[in-house]
């Protein structure tokens, strides 16, 4: 009994020790982007002596926060619009005919196999197509690109749950003289809410943090999201790691405060997705 | 003939629609992936250098070059080096916290996996930043080691504690539903058998979690081969192109050295790698999964 209860003592301490080793970034993070430049360099650990959002100030002004979260909100929001309604329509359609139709099974397969192409085969193409089309330093290209990259994957969360759900709702719609369209969008679709959920917060994390296609697609100054424009920031501000610290944390709240607020559809959707893949 | 139509039209009104349905997704797609890729199978045969409106055919002559380039050692080994690296670190951690967690039910468990996942929303640029910062002035301050990102032999291990920071928590997660989905009735049953800790674990619990060992493992290990955001945030390729990857090259010979054409054979040969490395990944754990 007593060395059961220490093993449980022990549990905490090591949970503890986890906890307390995985905040430690966010710990550095808070405290630095109150600390002034000296603070720092005499003791990068200490709290600060007094508290001033000073940086948080400065940080805002330099980088222009609030044009670089405007892009990010823009294609963020419009890129997860686009691919709940698109891969909606996709998956259902997927899920009940696809058995039976050749060539919705081949977009299937072409869906599938896109999962494991890596970005890099399509870092080269997707410059020289979009500088072409002159949708390079531009929102909507990236919203296109997002969306694009996103709907195999939520293609395939929306076709699972789909064929959990049976027919004869649909079936009865039809018998009421619904057309296919008005079908789905008046009965299915509803019925898809928790799927919706998971694609929706997995995909707004996802497409907000991006790097890879932000590094290719926008390479002017104005047009960048938060994440690309930290990547540019912090290599062009090296020196001043304060107010470096305060942008970060600016640009780490709405994404955390995102994650408390949807983190069950979140997590559910990441074991849900890996388990069927 | 009429009446006919009509039923007809009953039975499966979605005739046309079925493909409509799937119309937005397909032009997304084909935009954003299909066409990329056709057209980068057009310029992996060609001498494009990335800005010219022209460029000339050249067979295989960027493959054959390829096979020649000594600079490609470093880039392949360096990924090798990370991915192993990684995958064995990642699972580890992640299996060991699992385990821990699912002893701890209730309030407490459920805080420490959110602490660990949080850092899974961050930006790969943003957890790169940070840590920089940290091994820089808190490793010298607090234990007056210089930062292991300055080092060439240290420089890839500490990329893999930035990367376990900020994605430990995806398969933790996995990891513990699995667990969680461990019949009781098998532990008790092994236990009355005289099955001590150990036992149970790799007789019970090793072969019921399997198919999370096969995802993670895979998942990892081709999320390590292809990562790019987070090394290039933290180190751009340095010291002396000690933590360039394959990854870092391609974009490198379209950005930097002009040849796009070439940077497109070998992201080629990365994707064959990659799908060889994956299938028999895949095939070699799907083998060791039991069945109830």
């Amino acid at each position: 009994m007593r060395a059961r209860k220490s093993l449980a003592v022990l549990r905490v301490l090591a949970a503890a020790a986890i906890c307390a080793a995985f905040l430690f970034p966010f710990y550095i993070a808070v405290v630095n982007s109150l600390k002034t430049p000296l603070e720092t360099a005499r003791n990068a650990l200490a709290p600060p002596g007094s508290f001033s959002l000073a940086n948080f100030v400065t940080a805002a002004r330099t980088i222009d926060f609030m044009r670089a979260l405007l892009n990010s909100l823009i294609v963020t929001v419009s890129s997860v619009v686009l691919i709940v309604l698109s891969s909606s329509l996709c998956g259902y359609t997927l899920a009940r005919h696809a058995k039976r139709s050749r060539a919705l099974k081949a977009l299937d397969k072409a869906f599938l196999a896109s999962l494991m192409v890596p970005f890099q085969i399509l870092m080269i193409p997707v410059y020289r197509i979009f500088k072409s089309i002159g949708l390079i330093n531009n929102l909507l290209g990236m919203i296109i690109m997002l969306t694009g990259i996103s709907v195999a994957f939520a293609t395939f969360l929306y076709a699972g749950f789909v064929k959990s759900i049976p027919r004869e709702l649909e079936e009865a719609a039809y018998l009421d003289g619904c057309g296919p369209y008005k079908t789905f969008f008046m009965i299915v679709f509803p019925l898809l809410k928790v799927t919706t959920a998971t694609v929706a917060s997995l995909h707004a994390m996802w497409l907000w943090n991006d790097f890879n296609i932000s590094l290719i697609l926008l390479q002017k100054e104005s047009i960048r999201t938060i994440t690309i424009k930290q990547f540019y920031f912090f290599s062009q501000y090296a020196s001043d790691y304060n107010m470096a610290f305060a942008a970060a944390i600016l640009s780490m709240i709405p994404i955390l405060a995102f994650f408390l607020f949807a983190q069950k559809k979140m997590i559910s959707g990441i074991v849900g997705g890996a388990m069927k893949g | 003939m009429k009446r006919r139509r009509s039923t007809k039209g009953l039975v499966d009104p979605s005739a046309r629609a079925k493909y409509v349905f799937a119309l937005p997704a397909l032009t997304f797609f084909a935009v954003a992936i299909a066409i990329p890729f056709a057209a980068g199978i057009n310029i992996a045969f060609t001498d494009w250098n990335g800005v010219a409106k022209s460029y000339h055919y050249v067979g295989f002559a960027n493959f054959a070059k390829l096979a020649g380039d000594s600079r490609i050692v470093s880039p392949i080994r360096n990924t090798v080096l990370f991915s192993a690296l990684g995958v064995v670190a990642n699972n580890v951690l992640t299996l060991s916290l699992a385990l821990l967690f699912d002893r701890m039910r209730g309030r407490l468990g459920d805080f420490c996996r959110l602490v660990v996942f949080i850092p899974c929303c961050l930006s790969g640029v943003l957890s790169a930043f940070i840590w920089k910062f940290i091994y820089r002035f808190v490793l010298s301050t607090v234990f007056g080691v210089p930062s292991p990102l300055g080092s060439v032999t240290f420089v890839i291990p500490a990329i893999v504690v930035i990367s376990l920071w900020c994605s430990a928590g995806i398969n933790m997660l996995i990891y513990y539903s699995a667990l969680k989905n461990v019949p009781r009735e098998l532990y008790e049953a092994a236990l009355v058998d005289g099955a001590g800790a150990f036992t149970r674990f790799r007789r019970v619990t090793i072969p019921m979690i399997a198919p999370a060992f096969t995802i993670c493992i895979t998942l990892t290990f081709t999320n390590y081969l292809r990562e790019f955001g987070n090394v290039m945030a933290a180190t751009g390729g340095g010291p002396a192109r000690a933590s360039e990857t394959i990854s870092m090259y391609i974009f490198d010979n379209l950005y930097t050295y002009n040849k796009a054409g070439y940077g497109q054979a070998i992201s080629f040969a990365f994707l064959v790698a990659l799908t060889l490395i994956a299938s028999a990944m895949t095939a070699f754990f799907r083998r060791r999964e039991v069945e109830l």
